[in-house]
């Protein structure tokens, strides 16, 4: 800025004025105080200011410094008014010095009553003015206007000049003074404005001769407002629809402004060229732009010359920019370059623009860039992002359709594909192996994704569980069945690299799946059948894990569904306790052939899984073992049935190979079948058939882990893996093995396809059960319901899915029963029978 | 001698060793509990009477309790003393 620092504030002061009290006269004295103590502050530092050509000395500060001060409030003027009438009639009231006059006679005046001893009479005589007072008075003020606006120097002083406005206004002319100074300033005026027609077709040029038009119009008008300050106070204040002089001169000025057209079109374009120039990346000058706003403000113009079109042209501009980005740029670029537009509009309002201007600007920018585009970008980066896990795009994104009112689309896509991604995995049996760690890692990627760039929107938390609920149960039972596969792999001995809290960490996340699976039957089935196992073949990694899973269990499903899986850990526990008094036991001590040592696990029925019963013939000494123990146990629980469950017993043998002694872990079965060859050297699968009694298939089985597995104790002739009826099997001396314990009983670890399916059936068969139940139970209290109303209440209450279909069957299947019967009159409804 | 056999862990189940499959007097099955039980099995005992009939302990105990002159056994009417 090349201007004093006066002149900027001078010409900030008239806008803050006009722009902040509405109605131009109501409040004159606080601008004049400011007005007042500014030149003064700006003479100080400079001593004479020269501005624009104009000798603006310290008296014109002096006399707007005592205006200021008298006419500061009404009641002072007024006195001044007063003492005026009772002074002899001034002779020539015209000549200056009439305000520094009565200020001194005001501080000097007597007390009316020290000398009223004798009444004196003067006559007063109405003050005359001098003939041509007015019109005097008005050519010196008319030639001091000119000059102010031809930039000469004044002829006469400033304060001279204020105090003939003074008096003309004093004797009542304001009027006429008022009219003539409008007057004179619109010549003026029109003449300035009229000058800038035509002038330079480049904008830039022609925008700036505007800005100088308008600050040399504003300095001038100060001036004049200075001068004219009493006609301001004393005349427009107490005329209703007249505005002060600096509102009037902003009138005239948008007045010539108006009537030619082609300034302001020109200066609009301008404008809007010049944001566009440096919406496109070029420095612009701010300044300019900042002044010529603040004058289309000051003149009233701002919002129907220059705020509509620049709107419109805002949202041209980036309804092209949006098309063109949209189909150049990848999404989280252009998402970006959206934010950083919308940085950028928001620091323009700041720069230049009106407050006003932001809302409905940032508005059109975000309807160009962001709401037309949502879809599209929702289309064609959504996936993207949310595979490649970016946070911060994500975080960008959603913050951005917040603003355009567009989350719910987000959600919508989220919900999408999270089944889209999922669907794949799930449905591929191929891959039922990868299934719980990936949804795990999903699962995560979800969580973190909604934390960290979803704000951990409630909204998109319940999309998230919803979605993925129906993504786990697309495919039904599976997925149930491989979380509890997962969970019995963990829980397994042998998972020597997790501690104890990443375990613990591992069954949180793995419940949080299981919370959504519908069929929480068919995980607690094959869960209970894997814990089985871990416990009777001592295969548990830890049960102070296996505990805290049932007690998580537990406080997600209630204690009905733990029940059970509790009566285990009882059983084993209880187990122990007899196992030792067995020991310690009379029989124990009497009857039993030293060598074995024998430890029973008693399974209360209800608690554990079905095995089917599987008969062996037992090597006599273990026979012995046996009835001694259950000798023992009845005697101590009278009234029970024992049944040995031969298939989950396992041995520990000591086997002596040419190649050295080893230590076998073997299943019963496994070791029942090695016992024969003690006697034997060569034997046939059907000699083993018929001296074991193991069900054939199981047999299978066992001889294929002992001679077609990893670790070889029998040799198979033929080699081959199936066992056929022909096969023979012999001992095999050359066996050798590093470790001196070896396992081979992990088929009893093994889930056969046997297994499986009874596990599933079980769990079919109960909820057979289940379905009966609810609908007697509903039928109960309802006596006579439609088959539609039934259906519905059904679906309530059952917490697994089942088809139509079966119900069907259910139904049919009570009726027969007869607790149920058809309607005689409406077979759509159904009667219950007591 | 090629193997012998150092431990054996075996595997047993117990179930009531009652004359019927269900409780004469809640129509439960013996090997389940009775209405006021959770738990199957020691929590909730089978009970025999002098004629051999056996019930669930805490079903016999509310009949019992609940007869003003000499309680009779539920099925065959005689004098109700539990086995001993």
């Amino acid at each position: 800025m090349s201007q004093p620092h006066a002149a900027a504030a001078a010409s900030k002061r008239p806008f803050s004025s006009t722009t902040t009290s509405p109605s131009p006269t109501s409040s004159p004295a606080t601008p004049l105080m400011k007005k007042a103590k500014h030149p003064a502050a700006s003479s100080s530092s400079a001593g004479t200011v020269e501005k624009n050509g104009i000798q603006l000395d310290t008296a014109v500060a002096a006399a707007a410094a005592t205006g200021g001060g008298r006419t500061n409030g009404e009641e002072d003027a007024e006195m001044v008014l007063a003492d005026q009438d009772e002074l002899p009639a001034p002779s020539a009231p015209a000549s200056a010095g009439v305000a520094a006059n009565l200020f001194r006679k005001k501080a000097t005046l007597p007390q009316p009553s020290t000398s009223a001893r004798k009444p004196l009479r003067i006559k007063i005589g109405q003050p005359k003015l001098p003939k041509n007072f007015e019109e005097d008075t008005w050519a010196i003020l008319k030639d001091a206007i000119t000059a102010i606006f031809l930039k000469q120097k004044l002829s006469c002083d400033v304060e001279k000049l204020y105090q003939a406005a003074g008096d003309l206004c004093l004797h009542k002319l304001g009027a006429n003074l008022y009219e003539r100074i409008k007057k004179e300033c619109e010549i003026h005026i029109a003449e300035k404005i009229s000058a800038l027609v035509g002038q330079s077709p480049d904008l830039v040029v022609f925008l700036s001769l505007v800005q100088r038009t308008w600050q040399d119009f504003c300095d001038q008008m100060l001036i004049i407002r200075g001068i004219a300050l009493l006609l301001d106070v004393k005349y427009v204040k107490n005329v209703a629809n007249i505005c002060s002089v600096w509102d009037m001169g902003l009138q005239l000025f948008r007045k010539h402004l108006s009537l030619s057209p082609e300034i302001e079109h020109k200066t609009v374009t301008g404008l809007l060229r010049l944001i566009e120039s440096e919406r496109l990346g070029e420095a612009i000058d701010r300044t300019l732009l900042s002044h010529l706003l603040k004058m289309l403000t000051a003149l009233g113009m701002y919002s129907e010359s220059f705020e509509k079109p620049f709107l419109e042209c805002t949202s041209e501009f980036y309804a092209t920019e949006g098309v063109k980005y949209m189909q150049q740029s990848d999404i989280p670029d252009y998402l970006k370059h959206v934010e950083s537009r919308l940085q950028e509009e928001h620091e323009r309002c700041i720069l230049y623009l009106e407050a006003n201007t932001r809302k409905p600007l940032i508005a059109t920018t975000e309807k160009q860039l962001l709401e037309r585009h949502t879809s599209a970008i929702i289309e064609k980066g959504f996936s993207m992002l949310m595979d490649a896990n970016r946070i911060n795009d994500l975080s960008r994104m959603y913050d951005l359709f917040q603003r355009v009112n567009a989350v719910e689309l987000l959600k919508l896509a989220l919900s999408s594909y999270i089944r889209a991604t999922g669907q794949g995995i799930i449905m591929d049996e191929e891959k039922d192996r990868e299934l719980v760690p990936f949804l795990l890692d999903f699962k995560a990627s979800l969580d973190k994704i909604l934390e960290e760039s979803f704000a951990k929107n409630e909204a998109f938390s319940n999309t998230i569980k919803d979605s993925f609920e129906h993504l786990i149960n697309l495919r039904q039972n599976r997925p149930a069945e491989l979380i509890a596969k997962f969970l019995d792999e963990k829980l397994r001995a042998g998972n020597k690299g997790t501690s104890e809290e990443e375990l613990e960490g591992i069954l949180d996340r793995v419940l949080v799946l299981f919370r959504f699976i519908q069929g929480k039957d068919v995980f607690e089935a094959f869960y209970k059948k894997d814990l089985a196992k871990r416990l009777l073949l001592g295969k548990s990694a830890s049960i102070d894990a296996e505990k805290s899973m049932i007690t998580k269990l537990k406080t997600e499903c209630g204690s009905q569904f733990t029940n059970k899986l509790e009566g285990m850990f009882k059983d084993i526990e209880l187990s122990k306790e007899i196992n030792d008094s067995f020991r310690q036991s009379s029989q124990a001590r009497t009857k039993l052939p030293s060598g074995i040592e024998m430890s029973v696990h008693v399974l209360t029925t209800g608690y554990w899984p079905t095995y089917p019963p599987m008969d062996v013939k037992l090597p006599h000494e273990l026979n012995v073992y046996q009835d001694i123990f259950k000798e023992f146990y009845l005697s101590k629980y009278s009234g029970r049935r024992l049944m040995w469950q031969n298939s989950l017993g396992h041995c520990v043998l000591k086997a002596d190979f040419p190649k050295g002694k080893k230590e076998l872990a073997v299943s019963l079965f496994q070791s029942v079948v090695l016992m024969l060859f003690n006697d034997a050297q060569k034997l046939s699968f059907l000699d083993i058939k018929d001296s074991t009694g193991i069900e054939d298939k199981e047999l299978r089985r066992t001889l294929q882990s002992l001679a077609c597995g990893k670790v070889r104790v029998l040799q198979k002739i033929p080699k081959g893996r199936d066992v056929e009826d022909k096969d023979e099997f012999v001992f095999n001396e050359d066996f050798s093995a590093p470790l001196y314990r070896i396992k081979v009983n992990a088929i009893q670890m093994k889930e056969t396809v046997e297994e499986n399916t009874s596990t599933t059936e079980r769990v079919f068969q109960d909820r057979q059960y289940q379905v009966d139940a609810a609908i007697v139970r509903i039928m109960k209290t309802r006596k006579v319901l439609s088959h539609t109303l039934l259906i519905t209440e059904l679906y309530q209450q059952l917490k697994f899915p089942v088809k139509p279909a079966d119900i069907k069957k259910r139904i049919e299947s009570l009726i027969d029963r007869e607790y149920l019967e058809r309607d005689r009159s409406n077979p759509q409804i159904y009667n219950y029978l007591a | 001698m090629k193997v012998k056999i150092l431990q054996w862990h075996a595997v047993a189940s117990w179930t009531w060793d009652a004359q019927d499959e269900t409780c004469g007097i809640c129509r439960m099955a013996f090997d389940g509990c009775c209405p006021d039980c959770k738990f199957p099995g020691d929590d909730c005992p089978l009970i025999w009477g002098a004629c051999n009939h056996a019930y669930h302990l805490h079903c016999i105990l509310k009949w019992v309790n609940s007869q003003t002159s000499t309680p009779l056994c539920p099925m065959c009417r005689r004098e109700w003393q539990f086995k001993g």
